[in-house]
């Protein structure tokens, strides 16, 4: 990362490069990250924490760490995925939710013992990574709902103490605290 | 009582059988408490072993043991190597039928310096020491709960491959002598090989002093382990003969006896000792698991809880979805019918999925079928508009019916065919008919309770011209044979269950507190099941689990030919199991076009897909 320094403004000798000046080359850097970086970038100033949060920095992300399973059929969808993923809540949200912890739990489950049909599994399945996706959005549509009228998944958090049931479809990827 | 021969096999009259065990050889013993025991006064269990114990004098001997025990312990620490050795290699107990005098040897014994043993009165020891050490383990004890060698319990439908493990760890080949084990560290713990007492095993073990009421009971868990599997089969047994009284003492011996293991182990015992107990009792719950109205809601919540804590349901939903995507594949319009709605939560994927497929989503019609709410509250429609939520999210043309029906049999084709062309908009489509899909996860086994239902549902399946039919289903025969041929096969197929639950629970959400809800609830869930197969007779036992073999034949006879599953599912379900912390456990097979999700070696639920036989 380059220091900042004020461009200079018609010395002419010497003319300084600000990355903050171009925010979109800006994005397109931080879109090479891994999610962790990204966040962590985010946190440098609040240019880089508004770029970070782009949608299309995200997209990049994901799209990164996890791909379709052919080649061919994602070209075509990309830019309707982007429109299901934007209505069920954003890449971001989707790294955070999905990606992100599937992408620890694999890297931490280790290669040994995943069969070779599944040596895939290391390039996460987008595809798969929606549906969990889909499902908790499903879930938290509940949650939503459950309020004063008391059936389903609002009956179902009555019998558990009347606390409204948190979505918890995606608990198995969260990752546990590590206390070795 | 103390019996040698090699290879007899059960006695009439009931008593325990403590029979010599080849190295490769098994022996039935059949476990009759109570009966046929020589003295009145004697202490049954013990009696059963070989052991003469008076029951008033159970207070006196357990003493002496402890004080034994404790002596030997003393020992070490005043490093009495010789004793030890002495005691290891040469004492030999050879006549259990006078336990006291047997214990105040041992006292007197250690208390003073040793003399060397009498020689031992017959019958000559069969000495496999070596082969223990071999197989690494020890043999022991001083104390009562120490058991007769081997005996090894065969059960009938015994599965070939726990049986051919249990030959590998059992092959103790001594008669019904115990060796005294010199080290009281050893007096703690018998090792098998490998053996985690958790695996449901055929094995067994006659003794117990879990019956007695004193403290001073030490029970090794792994051999506690053995002896309550072998208590729960055998209370099997006695349940199925209507002995009352053995399957009453049984049963509670169960109970004492599953408080002493941990884990997986312990629940498993207490769910089938519960439902043993009310098989017993009759003690039922009205209706079914899950029948009694006022449970619906908290059925779903505890499938909820099912689904979260493992990966079957979500293997289930996942491999349906992928089957019925490929089936509608190039369709405009789709339509598919849910045996078992619950929560819906295996449509959000398959909307996305759609949505997301080359050439744009169709327009998707779901028909959700649901039980009777006891409340009047319509669940199925809270669901069903929670999906359609989503769905417009989307943007997927969505449509949604839900029924209410007992039973499925209760299904006639002209409800789900009844294309209510006034839902569309225009029919500027009609021309091109709808795909139908039939989804019934862990639904179809419920129809076999009632003679009839499922051929009857087959039917209106088939009537309804489906594309496909997905059908998840467990994969164990809970069905045919015996009640003890089931309890067996459900023990078995349970336990591996629960293990498979801690082993992935354990690992992904201990700390997690909604995780161990989870769990619990998961626990909760099976257990119900357990019950009903285990408890119930008759049109209430609904949970009439049959393997994919069978419900392969049952298909075909009604008109279905296999459907086989891609390979984009099986690396799917693969990628799947890999997202699950404690995954190790989890194998997916492919198996003549079907996946089977299960825990090591023992494959627990099976979905297949099937279309219409042409012609």
């Amino acid at each position: 990362m380059l220091p900042e320094e004020e461009e200079e403004e018609g010395n002419g000798k010497t003319r300084f490069f600000s990355i903050n000046d171009n925010v979109d080359l800006l994005a397109e850097i931080l879109g090479r990250l891994d999610g962790r970086s990204l966040a962590v970038a985010a946190c440098v100033c609040s240019l880089w924490s508004a770029v970070s949060r782009r949608e299309s920095v995200w997209e990049a992300v994901c799209l990164r760490h996890a791909s379709y399973g052919n080649g061919a059929a994602a070209a075509a969808t990309v830019t309707s995925t982007r429109s299901v993923v934007a209505a069920l809540g954003g890449y971001r949200r989707l790294y955070r939710l999905c990606i992100g912890p599937a992408l620890d739990r694999l890297a931490a489950g280790g290669g040994g013992r995943v069969p070779p049909e599944a040596s895939s599994a290391r390039h996460l399945s987008l595809s798969l990574s929606l549906s969990l996706f889909s499902i908790d959005c499903y879930e938290r549509l509940g949650v939503g709902v459950g309020v004063g009228v008391g059936v389903g998944v609002g009956a179902a958090a009555a019998a558990a103490g009347g606390r409204q049931q948190k979505p918890a479809s995606l608990l198995f990827l969260s990752k546990p605290v590590d206390v070795s | 009582m103390k019996r040698e021969h090699p290879g007899s096999g059960v006695l009439g009259g009931g008593d325990w059988y403590g029979g010599a065990v080849e190295g490769e050889g098994q022996e039935k013993g059949k476990a009759m408490m109570g009966v046929g025991a020589e003295d009145e006064d004697v202490d049954e269990l013990l009696a059963a072993l070989g052991y003469k114990v008076r029951s008033s004098d159970m207070a006196d001997v357990a003493q002496k043991l402890e004080q034994a025990e404790m002596a030997m312990g003393n020992g070490i620490a005043a490093s009495d190597d010789a004793l030890l050795s002495h005691l290891a290699a040469d004492t030999v107990h050879y006549n259990p039928s006078d336990i006291s005098t047997w214990v105040d040897n041992i006292l007197s014994e250690l208390n003073a310096p040793p003399p060397p043993l009498p020689p031992p009165p017959p019958p000559p020891r069969f000495d496999d020491s070596s082969s223990l050490d071999r197989q690494n383990r020890l043999l022991e004890l001083p104390l009562v709960t120490r058991r007769a060698p081997a005996e090894v319990y065969d059960p009938k439908p015994a599965p070939a491959p726990p049986a051919a493990r249990a030959t590998g760890r059992f092959a103790f080949g001594s008669d019904s002598q115990l060796d005294v084990a010199p080290s009281p560290r050893d007096s703690k713990r018998i090792k098998f090989c490998s053996s985690p007492p958790s695996s449901s095993s055929s094995t067994t073990d006659a003794a117990t002093s879990a019956a007695s009421p004193l403290p001073v009971v030490v029970v090794d868990p792994q051999e506690a382990g053995i002896r309550l599997v072998h208590a729960l089969l055998a209370c099997a047994e006695a349940v199925q003969q209507e002995n009352l009284k053995a399957s009453d003492t049984l049963v509670k011996q169960i109970s004492v006896l599953a408080a002493s293991q941990g884990g997986a182990m312990r629940k498993v015992a207490g769910y089938f000792a519960e439902a043993l107990a009310r098989r017993i009792y009759r003690r039922l719950p009205r209706g079914g698991a899950g029948s009694s109205f006022d449970s619906v809601a908290f059925d779903d919540m505890l499938h909820m809880h099912f689904y979260e804590s493992c990966p079957y349901l979500k293997f289930a939903h996942f491999t349906a979805n992928q089957a019925i995507l490929e089936a509608f594949a190039g369709c405009r319009r789709v339509h598919v019918i849910d045996f078992g709605m619950r929560q819906g939560l295996q449509w959000p994927a398959l909307l996305q999925a759609l949505a997301l497929r080359p050439g744009g989503p169709p327009s998707f019609r779901l028909t959700g079928i649901g039980p009777p709410q006891p409340d009047n509250s319509d669940a199925l429609q809270e669901v069903g508009w929670k999906l359609a939520q989503l769905a417009e999210t989307i943007r997927v043309d969505f449509h949604y019916r839900g029924f209410v029906a007992t039973s499925l049999a209760d299904l006639e084709p002209y409800m789900l065919l009844g294309q209510d062309t006034d839902d569309r908009v225009g029919a500027d489509d009609v021309d091109e008919p709808e795909a139908v899909a039939v989804n019934s996860v862990l639904e179809l086994h419920q129809l076999l309770a009632r003679p009839g239902s499922l051929e009857k549902v087959l039917r209106t399946v088939r009537a309804v011209r489906p594309r496909i039919v997905t059908v998840v289903e467990q994969e164990a025969n809970h069905n045919a044979g015996t009640f003890q041929e089931r309890f067996t096969e459900a023990l078995h197929y349970y336990s591996t269950m629960f293990d498979s639950l801690e082993g992935g629970a354990a690992a992904a959400a201990a700390a997690d507190s909604a995780g161990g809800r989870d769990l619990t609830m998961s626990e909760v869930y099976l257990g119900r099941q357990i019950c009903n197969v285990v408890a119930h007779e008759g049109a209430d036992r609904t949970e009439r689990h049959e393997t994919l073999a069978q419900w392969r034949g049952r298909m075909t006879s009604a008109g279905f030919e296999s459907a086989p599953i891609g390979s984009n599912a099986f690396k799917q379900a693969s990628m799947l199991l890999a997202l699950f912390a404690g995954g190790d456990g989890y194998r997916v097979e492919e198996r003549e076009g079907c996946l089977t999700l299960g825990w090591h070696t023992r494959p627990l639920i099976a979905a297949s897909a099937w279309r219409v036989a042409a012609g």
